[in-house]
């Protein structure tokens, strides 16, 4: 009996560990590249949101006061600071990178990731001219940023409300941030 | 044994969804966009055949007792490595698709066929039986995405298809589709989870309706095949 | 923080419905969902099994696979502790609280195989949340499911009365008020407390 329960567990043990060992193998060849593409994805986000010839560096915030904020990237141009921050959307939730510029008014958005309706409140990180159009609207705006309906200037996607108001407070929210550091 | 009624099995008779009613999840959950459900379809085919391989192969040195661990890891193992492949080659799948690549793990799809089919038969079949069932559930999803894009947003082969710049494949999941009829006019409810759930019911009874009115047919042909006999007999 | 753990509990339990919203755990869900009592077992398995695994993957994530640098094995390694634990908890309760055991024992190897479970442990990586995040997610992603498979088996009931064509039988009809829940419970979409 004793016995029996050893091979078994021993059987099992080998399987694992060779599982384990081939997984180890492609994590090997493949870790480089994913990490590569993560990074890329964030420094895409960046630029595209506030363009900086010499990178950026992350600095300090009060996350006390800003829970829903990740980290404040400031450009070594000094053009500026990159917000990214992560709140809930319609269904999950949005991570997003704000530009911010010195007079503190948005100088673009993107969203890095995100798991909204796709056909609605996807469009607002979607590449169609819908998507671009709805997120060239916060280029400019300053940290009273709000939808139209809420007395702003920003016209909510169609059948995508919640998104908007998410994308939209999250914008304010970023250049209060930034405001913040003095 | 018979590929042709193997083939047959996989796709219609024995339909992993539509018949045997299992890995349901992912089924309604990410088929919105043809990009979604071609990525999922495929990446079950490529870990159900790797599987079922392995499983047919190591069946005789498995302890019964167990086995279902041993189905485990191994089901783990591939699902890990295809979510790596994913991840480092075709990340715009991996962001779609999210937490459902490793979610294979339980789909009961994969389990299913390691208990009830390689355990017995040779790696050869296994092999044939893996391709087949996961055709079998990509042409499910395929179907389930057609529909839902089509009334849930007027197009066709989102994120896979791109017209912008001529006819051409995408596997960055950047292509717009083809769009059939505008954007607005689509029933969006579709392309949320109420969409699922009822594209699957309807095409499970459809399914149910199709499959009773053939064996109605065949018993009928039957009883007609044995009316006849016995009327020779009488003569 | 308390505000957070809020969000995430009404996140959890109806905004982002496990099922309704996430499709996870759709499989026991339609076949659990006779009746209300076996839907209510079934339901309170889930979210016992959910908070713990939630607990005890988080410590295993934390302390053993990201120091080691062991991160790719995540996904390997949370479905053996979900199984195991599923053995232990069964075994557990046969010995200790038979009462519970007898309420809940059937279901509790079929739980090894819902992807709620799973899910809620690579959705806690994913967001990041720290150890009483994620419990809390758990449980009330649990509790969120209880709710979904209770409220669903009371609809199911109430089908069997109802006319409708022969073919829709089984499954399909199943899924057809599955959807029009769903669609009840889109109208928490978007819900905020703070």
């Amino acid at each position: 009996m004793n016995n029996k329960i050893v091979r078994l567990a021993l059987v099992l043990f080998a399987i694992c560990a060779v599982t384990a060992g081939i997984l180890g193998v492609v994590n090997a060849l493949t870790f480089e590249r994913i990490d590569q593409i993560t990074h890329q994805k964030e420094y895409e986000a960046y630029a595209a949101v506030l363009g900086s010839e010499s990178g950026y560096t992350p600095v300090e915030f009060d996350k006390a006061a800003f829970p829903t904020v990740d980290s404040v990237n400031r450009s070594n141009d000094g053009n500026g600071h990159v917000v990214v921050s992560t709140f809930s959307g319609a269904q999950g939730s949005i991570t997003m990178a704000v530009g911010v510029d010195n007079d503190l008014k948005c100088s673009g958005i993107s969203i890095i990731e995100h798991s909204e309706t796709s056909g609605l409140g996807a469009v607002a990180a979607s590449t169609s001219a819908a998507g671009e159009a709805f997120r060239a609207q916060f280029v400019g705006q300053d940290q009273s940023i709000a939808l139209s309906k809420a007395g702003g200037s920003v016209d909510a996607l169609a059948g995508a409300t919640i998104t908007s108001s998410a994308v939209t407070d999250a914008t304010a929210n970023s250049i209060a941030c930034v405001a913040s550091l003095g | 044994m018979n590929r042709g009624k193997q083939f047959k099995e996989g796709l219609i008779t024995n339909n992993p969804v539509l018949v045997q009613q299992i890995g349901m999840c992912a089924t309604m959950a990410i088929t919105t966009t043809l990009f979604n459900g071609v990525g999922m379809g495929l990446s079950v085919l490529i870990i159900l055949t790797c599987c079922n391989v392995v499983v047919a192969a190591l069946r005789k040195i498995i302890p019964d007792e167990i086995r279902l661990a041993i189905f485990v890891v191994v089901i783990a193992g591939f699902v890990t490595i295809v979510d790596l492949l994913l991840q480092a080659f075709i990340p715009a799948l991996s962001a779609a698709l999210g937490v459902f690549i490793p979610l294979i793990v339980v789909n009961c799809i994969i389990i299913g066929r390691a208990e009830a089919f390689c355990q017995k038969n040779t790696v050869k079949d296994s092999f044939f039986d893996g391709i087949f069932q996961g055709l079998g559930y990509t042409c499910v999803l395929i179907i389930m995405c057609v529909f839902r894009e089509f009334v849930g947003s007027g197009r066709f082969g989102g994120g896979l298809i791109d017209v912008a710049n001529g006819f051409r494949f995408t596997l960055d999941g950047t292509g717009g589709g083809i769009q059939i009829f505008p954007e607005e006019f689509g029933a969006s409810i579709m392309n949320l989870p109420f969409g699922g759930f009822l594209t699957l019911g309807l095409l499970i009874g459809l399914m149910q309706y199709a499959l009773k009115r053939s064996e109605k047919k065949k018993k009928e042909a039957e009883r007609a095949a044995r009316e006849a006999a016995l009327k020779e007999v009488e003569e | 923080m308390l505000a957070n753990i809020l969000s995430i509990s009404l996140g959890a339990i109806l905004i982002n419905n496990f099922i309704f919203s996430q499709f996870l755990g759709c499989c026991p869900f339609l076949g659990c969902s006779n009746k209300v009592d076996t839907a209510a077992g079934m339901g309170l398995a889930v979210v016992f099994v959910m908070g713990l695994a939630s607990a005890i993957c988080w410590v295993i994530d934390n302390y053993i696979l990201i120091p080691l640098n062991l991160a790719f094995l995540e996904t390997l390694a949370f479905i053996l502790v979900i199984a195991s634990l599923v053995q232990f908890v069964e075994m557990f309760l046969k010995k200790s609280v038979p009462s519970l055991y007898s309420a809940l024992g059937i279901y509790l190897p079929l739980i090894t195989t819902n992807c709620a479970v799973l899910g809620v442990v690579l959705l806690n990586v994913q967001n990041n949340y720290n150890f009483i995040e994620s419990v809390v997610y758990g449980i009330t992603g649990g509790i969120g499911f209880l709710l979904a498979i209770v409220l669903f088996a009371s609809v199911r009931e109430r089908t069997q009365f109802s006319d409708y064509p022969e073919c829709f039988e089984g499954f399909p009809i199943c899924l057809v008020s599955a959807a029009l829940v769903a669609m009840a419970f889109m109208g928490f979409s978007g819900m905020k407390i703070f």
